[in-house]
């Protein structure tokens, strides 16, 4: 009887070990993750960051940005380097929900078949579903995404299939306004992050990708990522691992319940924006799902820094690109929002007093 | 209204062609002759010249004395003048007081000086002749006006000094040093300056001297606080443990203190995020805490 408490401590003692060797050898590969998408997209150190972030997270992530900036290339690598089955599909204006789900065609004897479309056919396996182009598609198909991301699941031949490891990302460029269709609030908010791609600004790095063949046949330059340096079911092992093992303190959960109010009300906090009317910027705050995959982003990053408990700094690396697409403004400023919503955050990180 | 009185004076009749010409002349330079009463002062200057290597002997001048029951030598002041165009000059300024009470006009006399010229080894006498004056009386000898002939004046009213310029000065000087008083505590944050917007590390500091008289957790949890506080205030946003790199560049006044506050960051973020009181008190014991306040204080005031 005597012994039974230091039994209990030795156990969990061991349990806690075994957590934080499990966290250190993935925090080894993940950083090993960064290298290898790092070694082919030049100058996108904090993109990366972020992806891995996402991708440890296990959150679905939208990416924004102009016309050959390296998107997809980018997503590609992920998925070569991540591991698991791949599939991706091109977003046009006639692509219907059952044309991602199944697949029709004539047979070789020359009858009608319908196969498992581009969702299914990898079956439960799917790990990275990669979505070129998501606002030419139309919201019949962002609803089947939308459940996708949420559950995980879609409907077909008559039941239900389950893909546990997927792991949406999506693109969508944002010169074209024509026949493109918003995504929806609802979807945007199932997102765990989106991602502004820019030009990269150091000018070495952009030397070289002009001028260094190396950058020039992609299927090449992806041929030197490593395949699977991840793993997408120990991923979701690692994924646990790391939301038990981060604490985050009352102190800390007091600085974000703070910062959630102050997106909420701004002005109630003296934040403010130049040229905009305080009163009316925010017409709805982040929503209690979006501060939750906010903590959990916050997690990985502190996981990544090699560190077990949270910090404000976490939250405000990777607050912009989780919240951003949460804060819903004023139409008459929707068209300067990046400014606008950007200064927004940034002063209230300057505000919002932590500890 | 000088008097030219004495010439050259042949010294003496036995003396050699050249000791004659060792003393070139005695002038006597005396005011007017007349007109004197009891209490009255006499300038005499007596002009010598001699020739070198002659100089005056010293010894042999008069001291300021009583000369007689009614004429005391004041003051007697040699000047001498050097060499100059082969002769050596001297001027003796001599003020006598007369004392003598005359009941009639009556002629007075100063007796002369017999000074020595000396060239190491010879001597030599100078005369300075005497001189004579016409002393008055202040008075009829029997009275002929009504009333007491002699009673005593009033004294003369003393003249005020002016001060104005000193009042100035002092009003002046006064200012100035309230002023430098001023601009002390200003630098050194004494008293109300202490409170002020610009000096959060004073104010900062005092609070962590206070909580941690208390040292209890809660209170070492308030002298971090009031630190963070301070540095958010310093900055003019907040700061966090990451961006100790950016502040130390735009306030390099404080890198002296890298390595503590650094330290004092870590400690917080133990006591705040870890759940790690002690482990944070370790890391930065309170005096430690106490010490950094002051020093950051220091800095921030400029004294450091």
């Amino acid at each position: 009887m005597l012994q039974a408490p230091s039994v209990v401590k030795g156990m969990s003692m061991r349990v806690v070990r075994e957590l934080d060797s499990t966290l250190s050898d993935a925090r080894a590969r993940a950083l090993r993750f960064e290298h290898e998408i790092g070694r082919v997209v030049l100058g996108q150190q904090r993109l990366i960051r972020l992806l891995t972030i996402a991708t440890f997270a296990r959150g679905h992530v939208l990416l924004e940005g102009d016309v050959g900036v390296g998107k997809t290339t980018l997503l590609r690598a992920m998925a070569r380097a991540i591991g698991g089955a791949f599939e991706r599909i091109e977003g046009t204006i006639d692509l219907m929900p059952s044309d991602l789900v199944y697949h029709a065609h004539l047979g070789e004897d020359g009858r009608p078949r319908i196969d498992p479309g581009p969702l299914l056919r990898q079956g439960e396996d799917l790990s990275v579903f990669f979505f070129n182009e998501i606002n030419r598609a139309r919201p019949q198909v962002h609803s089947l995404l939308l459940r996708l991301m949420a559950e995980r699941s879609v409907s077909a031949f008559n039941r239900e299939y389950r893909f546990p490891h997927v792991q949406v990302f999506a693109d969508r460029n944002r010169v074209e306004r024509e026949e493109t269709f918003e995504l929806p609030a609802a979807a945007r908010d199932r997102f765990l992050m989106e991602l502004q791609v820019g030009i990269p600004a150091d000018a070495g790095v952009r030397r070289s990708l002009v001028f260094d063949p190396r950058f020039h046949d992609v299927d090449m330059l992806l041929g030197e990522v490593e395949i699977g340096v991840l793993d997408p079911q120990w991923l979701e092992a690692v994924a646990r691992a790391i939301q038990a093992g981060v604490r985050g303190s009352e102190t800390l959960e007091a600085y974000t319940l703070a910062l959630w109010e102050a997106t909420r009300a701004p002005q109630r906090h003296g934040i403010t924006v130049e040229g905009v009317d305080m009163e009316r910027l925010v017409q709805g705050g982040a929503s209690p799902r979006g501060m939750s995959y906010l903590v959990r982003a916050a997690r990985v990053r502190a996981f990544l820094e090699g560190r077990d408990m949270l910090v404000p700094e976490d939250i405000r690396a990777v607050f912009p690109e989780v919240m951003a697409h949460r804060i819903f403004i004023d139409p008459v400023y929707e068209l300067r929002r990046e400014a606008i919503v950007g200064g927004l955050i940034a002063r209230l990180f300057e505000t919002v007093p932590a500890p | 209204m000088r008097t030219r009185l004495a010439a050259a004076l042949l010294l003496a009749t036995l003396a050699t062609p050249p000791a004659q010409a060792q003393v070139r002349s005695v002038e006597l330079y005396a005011p007017r002759p007349f007109g004197y009463v009891i209490g009255d002062a006499i300038a005499l200057t007596v002009e010598i010249a001699l020739d070198p290597p002659f100089v005056l002997d010293a010894a042999s001048l008069p001291r300021p004395r009583a000369l007689d029951y009614w004429l005391d030598l004041r003051e007697a002041r040699l000047t001498d003048h050097g060499v100059s165009a082969g002769t050596h000059r001297y001027t003796l300024d001599l003020v006598y007081q007369t004392l003598y009470a005359p009941l009639e006009p009556k002629r007075l006399a100063i007796p002369g000086l017999a000074l020595a010229a000396t060239d190491g080894g010879r001597r030599v006498a100078i005369d300075v002749p005497a001189w004579s004056f016409l002393s008055s009386p202040l008075r009829e000898i029997v009275s002929t006006g009504a009333g007491a002939p002699m009673a005593l004046r009033p004294d003369i009213e003393p003249r005020p000094i002016a001060t104005a310029g000193a009042l100035r000065g002092l009003v002046a000087s006064t200012l100035a040093a309230l002023a430098a008083l001023a601009l002390l505590a200003w630098r050194m944050g004494w008293g109300p300056f202490g409170r002020r917007q610009r000096r959060p590390f004073a104010g900062a500091s005092r609070t962590v001297r206070a909580a941690l008289h208390a040292s209890s957790s809660s209170a070492y949890r308030a002298a971090l606080l009031a630190l963070h506080r301070a540095f958010d205030a310093t900055a003019g946003k907040r700061v966090l443990a990451e961006d100790l790199p950016a502040f130390f560049e735009a306030h390099p006044a404080f890198r002296a203190t890298e390595t503590e506050v650094c330290r004092l960051f870590d400690a917080s973020r133990r006591a705040f995020f870890g759940e790690d009181a002690a482990g944070a008190q370790g890391e930065l014991p309170a005096p430690d805490l106490v010490a950094l306040a002051r020093r950051l204080r220091a800095i921030e005031r400029g004294t450091a």
